[in-house]
Order: C-alpha cells, then structure tokens, then sequence
C-alpha cells in the first residue's frame, strides 16, 4: 500500500507539459484589428506498456511479476515506432477545430494561426492537446 | 584531479546539445526586402515545466515590429537546446513584413 501511495505521489508530481510542434502562418494587420481567438482540444491517452511494468514491479508474487513482464513487452512491441506522444484510442478528436475557430469569428477572416501540437503528461497517462490560437480581423 | 574534474564540468555545461523539434514556412512574397524576426525561449530544469505560453511571446514579438503591415513567408523553428540537467526550449521566428 505504501509503495501504490508513493507511486500515486510521484505520477501526479511529475505533471508536465510537452511541445511538439508549432506552427506560426502569415499575421495580416492591414485590413483592421485583430481580436484572439483559440481552439484548444484534449484526448485522453495511455501508455499500457508503462502500466504493466509498474504493475509487475508492485506485484509481489512471482507469477504475477513476470505475466505482467510479458504483456508489458507484448505491448510495447505493438506501439513501437515513430510516434507523437501517447497511443489515443480515438485519432478523430482533432477533425473540428477549424469549425470551432470559425464559430469565435463572425467575420470569417481568420489570421496569423498558430497550430500547436503538445500535451500534459502524468507518467504514464496523458492529454494529448491540439491548439489553435489565431486572430479575427473585425 | 579536482582542476580535471572542474574542466570537464564546465566543459559538459557550455556543450549544449540542440534537437530540432519541428520547422514550418509559409508562402514567400516577392518583396522580400523588410525582414524581421523574434525569439522566444523558456528554461527547464530537468524538463519539467507546466506550460508552453512562451510560444506567443514570438507571435507578439513579430506582431509589434510590422503593425498595420502585413507578415509573410513566416519560418518558424521550434528546438531544444540540452544542457546538463537543463534544457532551453527556443521559437525562433521571421518574416517578410509588407506595408502597402
């Protein structure tokens, strides 16, 4: 019990953001000014790989220690490869933010976007966060 | 010893390490004779750090220096530069600034 409380102490502190990305497009001041507009989107995800080895090194039988080994491997060979951040189970989560961006401005004349890739991680779990910060020319 | 030990320290310390983390243009205009650029960084000990807002300090930095223009063919580099134990996240930004 001691060691799931130090673990669940540790996971929360360790929160932290991470950039991955960042994009800045073309800033038009000419046409009037600008008003901040921003579409942020988060999905849930998780490295079970990271689970089962921390599942396997709290275990105290012997057995349970190395079936939680193997499927930790099992899993990490089934995530292996170029990646961005954790496994989401949903890859849709990002398809309406230029909607919702368009909905904060009236006008429709969006610029100078700013498309970011980063996310807040706790261990093993994380938010994967797509945002989109623009202006609105009103 | 200690002078070797301080030596390699030092010399660990100033050898940053940079990593390119994403790079991105946009279209270039013609009139490429007003360049500008802006910098953002923030430093992290142990990479720990509950943020990214520095990104906008170079959106604004670039804003402020073409007003009432307009900001194209924009390359933004987004890297890390590893220090021991330290790491500096960078924006480096610029652009064509167009006054019509």
């Amino acid at each position: 019990m001691y060691k799931i409380t130090l673990y669940g102490i540790l996971l929360l502190m360790t929160a932290c953001a991470r950039l991955d990305h960042v994009q800045i497009s073309d800033i038009d001041q000419s046409q009037g000014s600008l008003k901040p507009i921003s579409v942020k989107v988060s999905e849930f995800a998780i490295e079970l790989a990271v689970i089962a080895d921390v599942g396997s090194r709290l275990a105290t039988n012997h057995n349970t220690q190395n079936s939680l080994k193997e499927i930790r491997d099992i899993l990490a060979l089934m995530n292996m490869g170029p990646r961005t951040g954790n496994p989401v189970f949903n890859d849709n989560y990002a398809e309406n933010v230029l909607e919702q961006l368009y909905v904060q401005c009236p006008s429709g004349k969006i610029t100078g976007l700013r498309s970011t890739r980063e996310a807040t991680t706790y261990g093993a779990v994380s938010g994967e966060i797509v945002r989109l910060n623009a202006f609105c020319i009103i | 010893m200690s002078r070797f030990l301080i030596a390699l320290v030092t010399l660990m310390t100033l050898s940053g390490c940079v990593s390119l983390n994403s790079v991105s243009l946009t279209q270039v205009p013609n009139d490429r004779n007003n360049l500008i650029s802006s910098t953002a960084h923030d430093w992290l000990f142990l990479g720990f750090t509950s943020q990214n807002d520095f990104v906008e300090e170079a959106v604004n930095g670039l804003k402020d220096q073409c007003k009432g223009g307009k900001l194209t063919g924009i390359l933004t580099k987004h890297q890390t530069t590893a220090y021991v134990l330290v790491f500096k996240r960078e924006i480096i930004a610029s652009g064509y600034c167009n006054k019509a």
